[in-house]
């Protein structure tokens, strides 16, 4: 039976108390948030559910370790950030045509060449409904780094500060990610700009 | 001069280190300004990668999925580093006494195994010490052999016996005595090897002897005769020969048994 009328910290000393049901009402808790940002990190709903209980799964591993004054949704939220990292990297390494098909590469050209239904006409896109695929390839067109930075920043309203905190880099490298990304998915996505 | 991408950016995300200077700028350029809407633009339309919605019990589905994988915490685990110390101090103690009694638990096998090995090693020798019949055969074999040698001579004596002296029937009554003795020993000894055959001719030769030993009067032709004559009848001297020759062979393995007897 899951209770809810703890708060986190009340949670968290009874889960390290021997309760561990307890922890079933932080989960219940942050499930949905952790989702939202495992699927953006990940594009994918399956390897996202799996992130949510990976990250929940390692947050009850590190419980003892939790700082007391710090906040609980933070901080699992972090931990959710970095196994959503560690999937999108490991798929990487796993499917070549993952971020394969556009490639991660500095040059503009080359990155224009590269996007996909390129040839299609924009009236057709837009038609068939494919301009968000065409940017969620345009995402996958970035490295793990500088999607989960582009995420935290644009989707998540994180601050650049805990963009680096939650990667684990520092916050001028958080912001040079969030930066790196923009510019490639403008670049990417300037024939959709044109068409509209 | 211009805005730069990164400061436009900033500026998007509500992070421009000089946000009046980047807005007058924007007042100002109307280059940086349509560059500026553009990129308004792109991150607005990027807002449409959205996740897909979890249902209200999606948060119950996860703990149940997470819950039996996840032990629970001990009591030790409270709040606070005294707690965390107390963990340590717990973890160690464990640690410390499982290691002792690995330890413990290899130095009793250890000491297991050499008692085993030393029990083993010992073992023949043991054997050969306390299995009576097997330590004691070669004893018996070596008096039974000097009994049989020295009734073969008697045997072959009183079967060449001159029944006319009286000279040589004294000293071969005597030695009927000696031998009748010996004979007694042995036929003990031998009652408890189940030899069927050396026990028959132990009995066969301790009649004879005792009739040479308790002969009234002395030996004499008569008396010779006779013994000589049921000496025959059993073929004891015979008899005596293959079991010396049998009992030597015994004595010395590998011997030629025809070595041991003579004529």
């Amino acid at each position: 039976m899951i209770r809810m009328d703890k708060n986190d910290h009340a949670a968290i000393q009874a889960v390290l108390a021997g309760d561990k049901e307890a922890y079933g009402a932080l989960v219940v808790r942050h499930s949905h948030s952790l989702f939202r940002v495992a699927y953006r990190i990940t594009g994918n709903e399956a390897d996202a559910e799996d992130v949510v209980q990976e990250a929940f799964l390692r947050g009850y591993r590190k419980l003892e370790g939790f700082e007391s004054r710090a906040n609980f949704s933070t901080w699992i939220y972090r931990i959710a950030v970095h196994c959503a990292l560690d999937r999108v990297r490991h798929r990487r390494g796993d499917e070549t045509n993952w971020a394969g098909r556009v490639g991660e590469t500095n040059d503009p050209e080359q990155d224009q060449l590269q996007v996909p239904d390129q040839a299609a006409g924009p009236d057709r896109l837009v038609l068939s409904g494919e301009i968000g695929s065409m940017q969620e390839t345009a995402l996958r067109s970035l490295t793990a780094t500088e999607r989960t930075a582009f995420v935290l920043r644009h989707m998540e309203d994180r601050t650049t500060a805990e963009i680096g905190a939650a990667l684990g880099i520092e916050p001028n490298a958080a912001k040079q990610a969030v930066f790196r990304a923009v510019q490639k998915l403008r670049r990417r996505l300037a024939p959709l700009r044109v068409a509209t | 001069m211009h805005l730069t991408d990164e400061e436009m950016i900033q500026k998007a995300y509500g992070e421009s280190e000089n946000l009046a200077s980047v807005e007058e700028h924007l007042r100002g350029c109307r280059e940086c300004a349509d560059n500026f809407a553009e990129l308004e633009r792109d991150l607005t339309g990027l807002d449409r990668v959205t996740a897909p919605e979890r249902d209200a019990h999606y948060g119950e589905r996860v703990w149940a999925s997470i819950a039996p994988s996840l032990p629970a915490y001990g009591p030790l685990y409270a709040s606070g580093s005294k707690s965390a110390e107390r963990r340590w101090w717990a973890n160690g103690l464990w640690k410390g006494l499982g290691y002792a009694a690995a330890c413990a638990l290899l130095v009793a096998c250890a000491f297991y195994a050499g008692q085993r090995w030393e029990e083993r090693k010992q073992q023949p020798v043991a054997q050969v010490d306390h299995k009576t019949p097997q330590a004691k055969q070669p004893i018996v074999v070596v008096v039974l052999d000097d009994h049989l040698d020295r009734s073969e001579r008697f045997l072959v004596e009183l079967k060449h016996a001159d029944m006319d002296s009286a000279a040589m029937a004294s000293p071969m009554r005597a030695e009927a005595q000696s031998l009748l003795a010996a004979n007694r020993v042995c036929q003990k000894n031998v009652a408890q090897s189940n030899d069927p055959g050396l026990t028959t001719a132990l009995d066969h030769l301790d009649r004879l002897l005792a009739e040479a030993a308790n002969e009234p009067g002395g030996l004499n032709a008569n008396s010779i005769a006779k013994l000589q004559d049921e000496m025959n009848a059993d073929g004891l001297l015979f008899e005596v020969r293959v079991l010396r020759s049998r009992i030597t062979h015994q004595k010395r393995p590998g011997s030629d048994p025809a070595k041991g007897g003579t004529i």
